[in-house]
């Protein structure tokens, strides 16, 4: 009785992939990213004699490549003491004299020491792949 | 008080689509089909564009892929580090948002992965009577709780709407949440440290730290407020946020609530309550986080580059709303009655009068100015700083595109204007926002 039953169960089951199956041919499926944004460990349970220290796990990066050209290292080397570069490719296109204002700001208010000889390569960099004129989708 | 949020349509959506893919591969062997396909990587002409300008983003919330971290559901990354994240659209249905949910900005990379309470103590120093410290227990023992349901929202929220685009945090709509958040008034604390004579301003430290040298704005963030300013009495040190600890990305274990007021003042990690006898000369009070003084705060590029516009601390929140859904995604079905929902608040007072206006879209109209609007029912009220949320039953009589659009009022007659706003820091976003949907044919 009850093999019965289960062979009932498959046979329904079968029919509504296959039915599911008539359905989604006709549309676009079965498309999976390669990306791994959101591949992350899940979380330990907390343990008793944690006592009264409470943690989360390390947060994760999510960094995205910089446009490849002269003075990318050195927007690496120097962007990225206090942030990340994402600061860089968040931004909508911005006008040159922005992006100078920006490096200059870094400089002279946030305290960032970059070599006066490093500043102008660093400016030219974004302006030359991050404005209106120059960002690629 | 605090609804708990549905799955989200779009997650229901994903799920569905991937048992699609799994049910048609499974029932006709179309496996190889599947691998090509993948090979292919069409998923980037599917997603959205990795960046929206130099025009405005056109979409709701902004364009940045969805990521996780820890004790937070699938959010907006804006950026990785210092941590900015933002809340998907459809978390807004209710009045309160979810902890898992609510949007994430730190300012600096150093934040904390861990606190011991053992030795964590929030400090009040300065030109206090008697400086004093407490530990987690003392202010769960000792002081009376209070609640507040209140609203924090990002003073850049929107950022990315404005025209010509400026550098900064380049928000949707999601950089904002309403949360009951449960602490210690804050006067009872300062009353404990009993503040000298001729104290200024109180200031806040939390506890993040930046890489940058000391005394620069990237070594430390510091906000503060005059002692004068009414809302010091409103402010209470929040440790539970929706009767749960805080996230340690919203704060754990204490922060700072300012009802009404934009999210710059809600020190995360508050650690330090530090009373001044001289003005709060740092970069974050001094330079950042100003808005012209002018009426909504607004300006243009040439005033600015003219050096003329004079600047204030922002602080109040103007009047917005939001229609959460329909979000335009699906079609809508001719005849067939549809809910439109949404949420409302505004940092001057409760909103008492929600309006909706819809109109089929024609190519010679413009969205907005709109001639005529109809009242939605309002929600019920949480208090003056919470998200009200509203609904509007429309059936759409024949197919066509329409525009949507929601208009707040609040307690002190404050309307949300046609126009959007310009300053330099991209603050104070409030205009009112056009919702396009389409309505499909019935049959």
């Amino acid at each position: 009785m009850r093999r019965t039953a289960i062979f009932f169960i498959v046979i329904l089951a079968g029919l509504t992939i296959a039915a599911a199956g008539l359905v989604y041919a006709q549309l676009d499926a079965g498309y999976y990213s390669q990306k791994t944004l959101g591949a992350l460990a899940q979380p330990a349970q907390p343990k008793e004699t944690d006592g009264a220290t409470y943690s989360v796990a390390a947060y994760p990066l999510y960094t995205p490549q910089l446009a490849p050209g002269e003075g990318r290292e050195a927007v690496q080397s120097y962007c990225a003491t206090c942030h990340s570069t994402r600061y860089i490719t968040m931004q909508p296109p911005l006008p040159p004299e922005t992006w100078a204002a920006e490096v200059n700001k870094m400089v002279n208010v946030m305290g960032q020491p970059i070599p006066d000889e490093v500043q102008p390569i660093i400016i030219k960099y974004l302006q030359t792949h991050y404005t209106p004129e120059t960002r690629k989708p | 008080m605090n609804d708990l949020p549905s799955l989200s349509r779009r997650g229901l959506l994903r799920m569905a689509t991937t048992a699609a893919g799994v049910a048609a591969a499974g029932g006709f062997g179309a496996v190889t089909n599947l691998l090509a396909q993948q090979s292919q990587s069409p998923d980037d002409e599917k997603s959205l564009p990795a960046f929206t300008g130099p025009s405005q983003n056109p979409y709701w919330n902004s364009v940045g892929p969805i990521v996780e971290y820890p004790q937070k559901f699938p959010l907006v990354l804006l950026t990785d580090r210092p941590v900015q994240l933002e809340t998907p659209r459809h978390y807004f249905e209710t009045a309160f948002t979810p902890n898992g949910a609510f949007y994430v900005r730190w300012h600096l990379d150093e934040i904390p992965n861990s606190v011991d309470l053992s030795a964590w103590r929030l400090s009040l120093e300065g030109s206090v009577e008697r400086p004093v410290k407490f530990s987690m227990g003392d202010l769960t023992s000792k002081f009376k709780p209070v609640s507040v349901a209140a609203v924090n929202q990002c003073s850049g929220n929107s950022r990315g709407k404005f025209q010509p685009r400026v550098a900064g945090g380049q928000w949707g709509h999601g950089a904002m949440g309403n949360a009951k958040w449960t602490g210690v008034p804050l006067r009872e604390l300062l009353d404990a440290a009993k503040i000298k004579s001729g104290a200024l301003a109180v200031q806040f430290q939390g506890l993040e730290k930046g890489k940058g040298p000391e005394g620069h704005a990237s070594h430390e963030f510091l906000k503060s407020l005059d002692l004068k300013t009414p809302v010091l009495d409103e402010s209470i040190v929040a440790y539970a946020m929706n009767d749960q600890p805080l996230p340690m990305l919203n704060g754990f274990p204490v922060r700072l609530i300012v009802p009404g007021y934009f999210a710059t003042y809600w020190m995360k990690g508050l650690s330090w309550i530090r009373v001044l006898d001289t003005p709060d000369e740092n970069f974050w009070m001094k330079a950042a986080y100003r808005i012209p003084d002018t009426p909504r705060g607004n300006t243009t590029p040439e005033d600015v580059k003219g050096g003329a516009v004079k600047t204030v601390p922002i602080s109040r929140m103007p009047v917005r709303s939001f229609i959460v859904t329909p979000d335009g995604e699906s079609k809508l079905v001719a005849q067939l009655p549809v809910m439109i929902r949404g949420i409302a608040f505004s940092g001057y007072g409760s909103v008492n009068k929600l309006e909706i206006s819809v109109n089929q879209a024609s190519s010679a109209a413009s969205a907005l100015p709109v001639k005529s609007w109809t009242a939605a029912e309002l929600g019920e009220d949480h208090g003056p700083y919470s998200f009200r949320t509203w609904s509007y039953a429309w059936k759409p009589s024949k197919p066509g595109r329409y525009f949507l659009h929601a208009r707040a009022t609040d307690a002190k007659g404050n309307v949300q204007p046609d126009e959007g706003v310009w300053n330099p820091g991209g603050y104070l976003w409030n205009r009112i926002e056009t919702q396009e949907v389409v309505v499909g044919r019935a049959g």
